[in-house]
């Protein structure tokens, strides 16, 4: 029974930290790009501002079938906070005992297709070209994150959580070929996965006004917002319990904190690489984008036929 | 009580008379239907309670023998093991739904009668019921093949006015000759080198007497077991839509039929498929053969052909423009699924350690768990099909749009079949496709091709979702397009209660088995238990899948769990706490049409249609074939 609510008090925590640190990650992104391009900058609490402000202001409604957009205006946000009860993120999977790396890919597959629901509700001619965008790049992006998992499940047998997020894609003899592929694979392929530039095509701002949420105001658009924030983090969590799982090894009384707050200074790194590059990049052409994820599925593949052989 | 034979026989000859008495009523469209569904239900009825006996109390000792003609190896015997159980089990649920639905939908076809389709729709049921059940590799196994071809062909050519109807039914009857010629040459190839062997003629063509030659005659004769094994995927292959992936025949056969039908052909029919490559190549093997049954070479064969055709089944379907169309696409690409199920399990049987064996068992129960929820999805998806035809006289997502707003009961019930089908959590298609997974990765250790199949299959997933995205998006959501406009202002465009009610209860079915996956698992488990023969002794005596907490499953040694009540308690959860933050602010909302940079007006020419989607992809793989042929310029009304 404790051990229940233990995993409870876990998601909670989970939960509440994404839902803290989010706009947080989105401020630093926001500041570090303006120095970047000699520019001041917003404060760092900005995007904590924008999401207040958003929430009060009038909830403008075009599409056609108004229940669909605020179903899917809502289920993008929750699905992206079920998803960070799946991720350790300095102690054990909330959820360990009830979902495995599967549901995980698929999960995350869920938090795509309320974006794309969204801009299909909405019916501009803008959000659907930006829906059919993003569902390519899903199409792409998917199996790469996939193999990554699946490498780290071959390489330990098992399909829980706490064992594969847990730098198992390294496996335990000799140097780990397939991991140090998918290590490349995984950074190269970042930006896609949190939707930065250089590979925010569906929205592109430039071209699409946000694509799928190019017709969302007011709290739905936050919530939105608030889903893409909570992405990079949740993201970057997964990064670094895949790939820089280390900092475990410390005895005295307060381990356990000391690793949480090392889990989170790592997290901080990865969201300050990921604004960097997208700072100083510019962006790609869908068919770009499409043939770069194939030549990393391509990768990726390699690494995973390593993998079954025990590299 | 009648035994489960009996009740297979009885279900059969219902059909039959009911075929009969539905010529005689033709003249009423809707009595004719009526009296269609009530033998239908009957026969359902009957066969369902033939299921659950051979479930829980366990199958005859011995095929019910009604018939026999020894002299020629001519005999009517009908067995129901667990693996005849769960195909009857599809073809009953599928069936009534089916024939309900028809009753109003018939109705549309002006200038159709219904006495060429009831008949022949009752006749394709009572063959599948006995291609089911039969033992006999020869005589009965053509009647049965024959009886459900020809009628099949017939529901196909409903249309017959229309020419490519009738081009698509020849297409499909051809195949279907092919397929049922290799199947018979292969059993022939088999009883001749039994009689050779074992110098036995009595009923040669029978399961009981070709399983028993067979450990002699695979000793003796390889090559040419070999040869009929080959013959027997050429024609099951054919049956499935797996020859010649998705070019010849079934794309263009299932969308000709009318919708119940095609519910009927792709939820059942091409199961028949699936059914005789499990049986001839897992269950009619004996234990004893083993040594000399290549049977990692076949499962490695079936696995990649799998593969193959799931991705390329998928990859064409997401070309298609058509409703029906894109939907036959996706049942070749579904059956690649069952197939990697199969040929997982095959490969991992022959590895022939404890481990593989239930690792074996697990991808089989995805195959079987798919083989049941694809047909409940697939069903319900031609069923909305037909409602969406019925509503806008068309078959075509380009000129389809804003439809919710209309029908929102096949909407509804539309999300629901497109999330089971791209294998979205808490709906069926996910935990089918999960067991095939976790086999075929873990498995990938006694054979490493399977991990690759695996990611292709986790690819092709992520190809159905966004098919279906587009296929759901382009007709209920983005904006009304003129000619749903144009059927709206006629009157009501949702389909009658009668035709909503059986997309309801598939619908229902979908997130039943999504979020209680143990129903469909703990089912299977029985159904492996109870067909002891051959090689399926070795699956049924594992039991690797756990009915895990919260009516979940998990595989016995925990590497991997699925608890879809958990995650659905932790998403409502989320979801309200989503839904509270959003209230924050008090916001108030409006109405207001897209914004189109303020130079352009809403008109048909410039709404997203179908054909628009997925460009690029389209493009890189666009020498797989499949490209939807007749292409009309989308209509430019309206002002620029």
């Amino acid at each position: 029974m404790s051990s229940v609510i233990w995993r409870i008090v876990g998601g909670v925590l989970n939960v509440g930290i994404v839902l803290l640190v989010a706009p947080l990650g989105q401020g630093v992104l926001r500041k570090v790009t303006a120095r970047v391009q000699s520019r001041q900058g917003p404060p760092l609490w900005q995007p904590y501002f924008d999401l207040l402000k958003l929430l009060g202001k009038e909830d403008i409604e075009s599409g056609e079938t108004p229940r669909m957009q605020r179903f899917a205006a809502y289920l993008s946000l929750a699905t992206v906070l079920a998803v960070a009860c799946l991720v350790p993120m300095g102690f054990a999977s909330p959820m360990n005992g009830a979902a495995d790396i599967i549901l995980l890919i698929y999960l995350l597959t869920l938090c795509g297709i309320c974006t794309l629901l969204a801009g299909l509700a909405a019916g501009s001619t803008y959000s659907l070209v930006g829906a059919s965008r993003e569902m390519m790049s899903m199409i792409a992006l998917e199996p790469v994150f996939a193999i990554a998992l699946i490498v780290g499940a071959l390489h330990t047998g098992s399909f829980r959580l706490d064992t594969v997020l847990n730098g198992s894609v390294y496996g335990t003899a000799g140097v780990p070929w397939s991991g140090l592929i998918m290590l490349a694979v995984m950074i190269l392929s970042f930006q896609a996965f949190v939707q930065r530039v250089p590979f925010d095509i569906s929205e592109a701002e430039t071209e699409l006004m946000e694509g799928p949420l190019m017709e969302y105001s007011g709290p739905k658009l936050a919530l939105f917002k608030y889903a893409q924030m909570a992405k990079l983090v949740i993201y970057s969590a997964l990064f670094v319990r895949m790939f820089v799982p280390w900092g475990a090894g410390f005895t005295f009384p307060l381990a356990g904190l000391v690793f949480w707050a090392m889990f989170w200074a790592k997290v901080a790194v990865v969201v300050l690489v990921v604004t960097l590059v997208a700072a100083t990049h510019a962006r790609y052409r869908i068919d770009q984008a499409i043939r770069f994820f194939a030549g990393m599925f391509a990768a990726a593949l390699g690494a995973l036929v390593l993998a079954s052989y025990g590299y | 009580m009648l035994t489960p034979e009996q009740s297979v026989l009885v279900a059969i000859v219902a059909c039959l008379a009911g075929a009969a008495l539905t010529l005689v009523v033709a003249r009423n469209k809707v009595a004719a239907g009526w009296v269609a569904f009530a033998v239908t239900s009957v026969s359902a009825a009957v066969i369902l309670r033939a299921v659950a006996e051979v479930l829980w109390r366990g199958p005859s000792a011995h095929p019910a023998a009604f018939w026999a003609m020894p002299r020629f190896g001519f005999a009517l015997r009908i067995y129901v093991d667990g693996l005849t159980a769960v195909f009857l089990l599809l073809a009953s649920v599928i069936a009534v739904p089916a024939a309900f639905y028809s009753i109003l939908y018939m109705r549309h076809y002006r200038e159709y009668g219904v006495g060429r389709y009831y008949p022949y729709f009752l006749l394709f049921l009572a063959a599948m019921y006995g291609l089911l059940s039969t033992t006999d590799m020869m005589w009965f196994f053509f009647i049965f093949w024959q009886l459900m071809t020809l009628p099949g062909y017939a529901l196909i050519r409903y249309e017959h006015r229309k020419k490519e109807n009738v081009w698509a039914a020849n297409k499909f009857l051809i195949m279907m000759q092919v397929a049922c010629a290799a199947t018979m040459i292969g059993a022939e190839l088999l009883a001749v080198g039994g009689k050779a062997v074992s110098g036995s003629a009595s009923l040669k063509y029978d399961f009981d007497t070709v399983s028993a030659n067979l450990p002699l005659l695979l000793a003796t004769r390889p090559g040419m077991t070999a040869l009929a094994f080959g013959l027997f995927l050429m024609g099951f292959g054919i049956k499935m839509g797996m020859w010649p992936f998705g070019q010849f025949w079934l794309p263009d056969a299932h969308p000709a039929a009318p919708s119940p039908v095609s519910a009927m052909l792709s939820g059942v029919m091409i199961k028949t498929g699936v059914y005789g490559v499990m049986r001839y190549f897992l269950w009619l093997v004996p234990v004893s053969a083993r040594e000399s049954y290549p049977l990692a070479r076949w499962g490695m064969l079936v696995a990649i052909l799998g593969t193959i055709t799931l991705f390329t089944g998928t990859m064409q379907a997401m070309k298609q423009e058509q409703t029906k169309r894109l939907l036959a696409f996706h049942s070749i690409g579904q059956v690649g699924y069952i197939l990697l199920g199969t040929g997982a399990c095959m490969a991992l049987v022959a590895a022939n350690t404890p481990a593989a064996t239930a690792l074996g068992t697990i991808a089989v129960c995805g195959a079987l768990f798919h083989v049941l929820n694809h047909g409940l999805f697939k069903g319900l998806l031609f069923l909305n099909a037909g409602s969406m035809l019925h509503a806008t006289g068309t078959q075509d997502l380009n000129q389809m749009g804003g439809m919710m707003k209309f029908m929102p009961v096949t909407a509804v019930t539309a999300l629901i079949a497109s999330f089971s089908i791209s294998g979205v959590p808490l709906f069926n298609g996910f935990v089918s496709k999960w067991s095939i997974y976790v086999a075929a990765i873990q498995g990938s250790g006694w054979a490493h091709y399977l991990v690759v199949c695996a990611v292709i299959a986790i690819l092709t997933s992520a190809l159905t979702l966004a098919s279906f995205m587009k296929f759901f998006g382009v007709s209920f959501l983005s904006r009304t397009s003129a000619r749903v406009r144009e059927r709206a202002a006629q009157g009501r465009m949702e389909v009658p209660g009668m035709m909503q009610a059986p997309q309801v209860a598939l619908a229902f079915c979908c997130v039943l088995l999504g979020v209680v996956p143990a129903i469909g698992f703990r089912l299977i488990g029985r159904a492996l238990g109870a067909s002891r023969g051959g090689l399926g002794t070795a699956l049924a005596s594992a039991s690797p899948l756990l009915s895990g907490r919260l009516g979940g499953v998990g595989e016995t040694n925990s590497a991997a769990v699925f608890a879809p009540l958990a995650l659905g308690v932790v998403l409502a959860l989320t979801f309200a706490l989503v839904y509270g933050i959003s209230k924050l602010g008090s916001a108030t909302r409006r109405a207001a049409v897209p914004w189109l940079c303020g130079y352009a007006r809403e008109a048909e020419c410039n709404r997203y249609v179908a054909h628009n989607f997925y460009g690029e992809i389209k493009r890189y793989f666009r020498w797989l074939g499949g490209m939807p042929r007749v292409r009309k310029p989308p209509v430019l009304k309206g002002q620029f």
